[in-house]
């Protein structure tokens, strides 16, 4: 099995997500940067569906049975046995060996994908934990230093995946509440940088609006609407939070946009501090871009 | 009153999913009619289509941009509204137990003009649609209650209260599944438990069912 001899706050477990459940009122959770989540899965030849989602402190593995181990995922430092390693990579681990990974320079999010399964019971079809609603994953919680994980059956061949390099301004497609803004405020909203907040987690990133864009919005009273991830959510007191993986199903502030899919990835990994921009797409484009 | 003539707006959510909005406030026609789509959908999904949601006044349409643009599933989706019926039949009719000792009874019932026992025997007077679901696993709003029983939300919000605790505002009484913030009024609390993560599916109600309440003494 392996041993958590280190946790950052918020390690999870996760696979694709947990999907076809929204009415359940359960969010599909899944890797904060899907991408990443798929690469670190394609070093091996074989990747068990389930994976280790770390933040930016790391995490520190040990290992009594020998494990075949891949990382990718913003830019950490990572060792074995002490040994410096590259990023991303992979590593053959023996029966005693430790795996630590150390704060970088880049990324809010890592991943960890093993060539066997972690044997962990899927909760309504996925391993995924959702913080949220403490579902999935290890008891529905973040992992913590003395957790083990029991490795079980051979994981399927992946596909090969391309890291993508993506710049600019994060792309979104406008919201259902889009109209409920004036087109002054959605002029700004295109023109003036916000910033990433320290606020954030697999529910959303709140966002500084240092032009203040937003702070004089009347206080909407709307029907609750479906909300799904990379909604750009204005809160009563002017502040746009972007929801992610583990948002709520439904919620009734505006909504001015949605990051598209092709951007959730480099939006996630933008740290605290970052200066972000926001420029809009037709839907057709984002859709396009996904095939 | 909602329009009946109301054409319901189909909005992008995101580059994967639609929504079918069938109104942008909450009320009865608009409700019945987002329930009753939805259902018809479920029932035979457009092509690409892998996931149908309900909500209060709308319905969530999740695809995959792979098989189908937004602007094509938009035709086929125009195309099926015309056919919608109005009324969605209870699939199910539940009797729910409610004990009325919420922390916020008598004052809601003061709020009201009423004591507590006429607010609670008006409040299971009539069986309750089920609005919506989705706002937290389990999770149902009910309603509507007549407008004698309307009653604004608190002003503040309880930072999380029990799963079977049974809410009231806004002319509607929710059931909480599992522990939530609410600014609802608690006035009750009950044993049915409408989530089970072991069990498929893990809720047992759904949009259109029909809820009796009764009061336990």
């Amino acid at each position: 099995m392996i041993r958590v001899t280190r946790a950052g706050p918020l390690c999870t477990l996760q696979d694709d997500g947990r999907f076809g459940l929204l009415a359940t009122g359960i969010s599909a959770s899944g890797p904060m940067d899907r991408g990443s989540f798929a690469l670190a899965g394609g070093l091996l030849e074989r990747a068990g569906t389930t994976g280790i989602e770390f933040t930016t402190a790391g995490i520190g593995l040990a290992t009594d049975l020998p494990v075949r181990v891949a990382w990718a995922g913003g830019l950490f430092r990572v060792a074995v046995n002490g040994a410096a390693l590259g990023w991303p990579g992979t590593a053959q681990l023996a029966a005693g060996d430790r795996l630590e990974i150390l704060p970088g320079p880049a990324g809010n999010y890592g991943y960890l994908r093993f060539d066997r399964e972690i044997d962990v019971p899927p909760v309504l079809g996925s391993r995924s934990t959702n913080l949220t609603v403490q579902l999935g994953g290890l008891d529905g919680r973040a992992l913590r230093v003395g957790d083990t994980l029991a490795l079980g059956s051979l994981g399927q061949p992946q596909p090969d995946v391309q890291s993508a390099t993506e710049e600019g301004p994060i792309r979104f497609v406008w919201g259902l509440h889009a109209d409920l803004f004036a087109s002054a405020v959605r002029a700004a909203f295109l023109e003036q940088p916000f910033q990433i907040s320290p606020k954030l987690d697999r529910m959303g990133a709140r966002l500084v609006d240092k032009a203040a864009v937003f702070s004089g919005l009347a206080n909407l009273s709307l029907v609750s609407d479906p909300i799904v991830c990379g909604d750009i959510q204005i809160l009563g007191d002017g502040t746009p939070i972007v929801l992610l993986r583990d948002h709520q199903p439904t919620g009734g502030y505006p909504r001015i946009g949605t990051v598209i899919s092709t951007d959730l990835d480099r939006f996630v990994q933008l740290r605290p501090g970052s200066e972000v921009r926001f420029t809009s797409v037709a839907v057709a484009r984002a859709q396009g871009m996904m095939r | 009153m909602s329009d009946p003539h109301f054409s319901p707006i189909l909005v992008p959510l995101g580059d994967t999913s639609l929504l079918v909005r069938f109104g942008t406030r909450l009320d009865d026609g608009a409700n019945r009619r987002a329930v009753a789509f939805a259902r018809q959908l479920a029932a035979v999904p457009p092509s690409g289509v892998v996931e149908v949601s309900p909500s209060l006044v709308s319905v969530q349409l999740r695809y995959d941009p792979k098989l189908i643009g937004f602007e094509a599933l938009c035709v086929d989706v125009r195309l099926r509204i015309g056919a919608v019926e109005g009324q969605a039949t209870p699939v199910r009719r539940e009797r729910i137990a409610v004990r009325f000792d919420g922390e916020d009874l008598l004052e809601v019932a003061a709020a009201l003009g009423l004591s507590a026992e006429v607010f609670v025997a008006a409040h299971n007077a009539v069986p309750l649609r089920v609005l919506a679901t989705g706002f937290a696993p389990g999770f149902v709003y009910c309603g509507f209650h007549e407008a004698a029983l309307t009653i604004a939300r608190r002003t503040t919000v309880r930072s999380l209260v029990p799963a079977g605790t049974v809410l009231f505002a806004a002319g509607q009484t929710a059931i909480a599944a599992t522990p939530i913030p609410t600014g609802w009024h608690v006035i009750g609390h009950t044993a049915f438990a409408n989530f089970d993560a072991g069990a498929q599916p893990p809720v047992r109600l759904a949009a259109g069912d029909e809820i009796s309440f009764e009061a336990l003494s």
